[in-house]
């Protein structure tokens, strides 16, 4: 083949044929059902029957005084301040530590990351037997070390449930924003921390005044995603609790699925999808705007 | 600083760090290795080494149940949606990148949308939407949603590394009378080369350990994928940790083996899609 053969004239339009399928697929099968879902929201559907019945906002009224819902939006709320402090502090930690450590460092980089290259399911699943009252290593090790006053069915109750899924997670994500870290933390000329040590700068005020500024373009980008994942955190709790004890552990992600797959109330469970929806919106735009303000240019 | 002292801090350095990275590593050994026991010895003794390498979950689990075909499922999904991704979302990129345009800027713009909005949101109207084309409750369905739902990220991911790729070679290919489609899969494409490493690994990534998707489209009743199996292990089996441990197993093994090879994309890809925000 060569290039001389064929057409003479570059394509004109190309830029039409080449953006067409994605435009179809994303259109057809993520816009189109979101905004959709603005419909279905203001229905009783059930999922399965063709008779849609219209209640108008009925389904926004239960939301708005429904205890059940209130308890999945605390723990959604809780959940995302909570997950994204933590993350954030052990990710910073992490890459720290990866950053400076004299021997094997790539091999501590990997393995701080295998965790996030589990599903949310198998993950779940570990701790769940980790945690399990009659078998699992950690009230045995509470055993082990005199401790057994601290034994209990972790996951049976709610304040331990939401906790060891708060613990658990950290553990699977931390290692995703320790890479984002780690990549700023390269990012920083030696000079600038030689100079501040020149300066007679302790590692804490090199930390502080040096290395914490700069990373914060990282930062932003860290918080950022990890709050959305928290948002939309769901496999963990799929298979620690079920949202369970009773709903106590249920977010608005889980309590969505659970409405519209196993009380097929796919009409409320929609209504409920676009607050989640606001809700995500909402809180990355204010995010944008408070975190970009203290971006240090380089 | 003394020498000396310079290698006690990074000795106690080392050990912290070490200790840290057995906290990190013991959940994931802790499953392989019960993979290796039987369920009395699990639960006769959790923390205990496996005394010999029991295969019979890993023997019953292939011959005896679905599991096989969910990993066919599980291989399949993966592999089509990263082919047909490749095949799609590079060009737009490449025609969003290359044209400044007003319309391709809006199209850049709409594509990002999507990533803001979680499955959960849209899920409902789009299984009514897949039923009515008939691409529920079948594998298409699935391979569908993944390309769809992947454009935003892509679009974001090659925009960004195109910017690094000189526009040069393209031109002089385009006097030479080459077509775009030409000098898009024969020139730009082959440069584009680590980027599609990180978007087959990322995305191929979470489609192998998607949840929540394959359990609702797939047909109920058969094998669907690894991961939606092991969930329902979870309940089927609920004292047979055994079983479950080599299911989950065999699902985290493969992964292992693929970030063993190509760890630099994983890494490299989580970067690019974050610097740019």
């Amino acid at each position: 083949m060569h290039w001389h053969t064929k057409r003479k004239h570059p394509w004109k339009h190309y830029a039409l044929w080449f953006i067409l399928p994605s435009f179809v697929f994303y259109t057809a099968f993520v816009i189109l059902p979101t905004v959709g879902s603005s419909y279905y929201s203001l229905t009783s559907w059930d999922g399965i029957s063709s008779n849609i019945r219209f209640i108008g906002l009925e389904n926004f009224r239960e939301i708005w005084s429904s205890s059940r819902v209130h308890n999945a939006f605390y723990n959604t709320l809780l959940l995302a301040v909570v997950l994204v402090v933590l993350e954030n502090i052990v990710a910073l930690a992490l890459a720290m530590i990866v950053d400076q450590v004299r021997w094997l460092s790539k091999l501590f980089r990997s393995i701080f990351y295998l965790p996030v290259l589990m599903s949310g399911i198998v993950m779940g699943f570990i701790w769940v037997i980790l945690l399990n009252y009659n078998f699992g290593v950690v009230n045995q090790l509470l055993d082990l070390i005199g401790l057994s006053a601290w034994k209990r069915d972790w996951l049976g109750d709610p304040d331990f449930a939401m906790i060891s899924i708060i613990l658990s997670t950290v553990w699977k994500s931390a290692g995703y924003y320790m890479v984002i870290y780690l990549a700023g933390l390269q990012g920083i000329p030696k000079e600038l921390l030689e100079a501040a040590s020149i300066d007679g700068a302790g590692s804490w005020q090199r930390f502080r005044h040096v290395t914490f500024p700069l990373l914060a373009g990282a930062m932003t980008v860290c918080i950022i995603l990890s709050m959305i994942n928290a948002l939309k955190i769901f496999d963990q709790i799929a298979v620690m609790t079920d949202g369970g004890p009773g709903f106590e552990t249920e977010t608005l992600t889980y309590i969505i699925y659970k409405v519209a797959f196993g009380e097929l109330r796919q009409g409320f469970g929609t209504a409920l999808g676009i607050v989640l929806f606001l809700i995500i919106l909402i809180v990355s735009v204010i995010q944008v705007r408070v975190l970009r303000g203290r971006e240090v240019e380089m | 600083m003394s020498r000396q002292k310079r290698l006690v801090q990074d000795g106690i350095l080392f050990v912290v760090t070490a200790i840290l990275a057995v906290v990190f590593f013991f959940p994931i050994f802790f499953n392989v290795m019960s993979a290796f026991k039987s369920n009395g010895e699990i639960l006769r003794d959790a923390i205990a080494l496996p005394k010999g390498l029991y295969l019979e979950s890993f023997k019953y689990l292939l011959t005896e149940t679905r599991y096989p075909r969910a990993i066919v499922n599980s291989v399949i999904l993966t592999a089509l949606s990263i082919l047909l991704m490749i095949v799609v979302i590079p060009m737009a990129a490449y025609a969003i990148g290359r044209t400044n345009k007003r319309w391709t800027n809006m199209m850049y713009v709409y594509f990002l949308l999507g990533m803001m909005v979680p499955f959960q949101v849209y899920m409902i109207p789009l299984f009514r939407e897949l039923k009515m084309i008939g691409l529920f409750g079948n594998l298409a369905g699935p391979v569908v949603i993944y390309i769809s739902g992947a454009v935003g990220f892509g679009v974001l991911l090659f925009t960004s590394f195109l910017k690094g790729v000189p526009v040069e070679i393209e031109e002089s290919a385009q006097i030479d009378g080459c077509s775009r489609l030409r000098t898009f899969w024969q020139i730009v494409f082959p440069l584009l080369a680590p980027c599609t490493a990180s978007m087959v690994v990322l995305q191929g990534l979470g489609i192998w350990n998607d949840f929540l998707m394959p359990m609702l489209v797939l047909p109920s009743g058969q094998a669907k994928t690894m991961i939606v199996e092991i969930y329902y292990f979870v309940g089927e089996y609920v004292s047979r940790w055994d079983m479950i441990f080599a299911g989950t197993t065999m699902s985290i093994v493969p992964v292992f083996v693929v970030f063993l090879f190509l760890q630099k994309y994983f890494i490299k890809g989580i970067a690019t899609g974050a610097v740019k925000g």
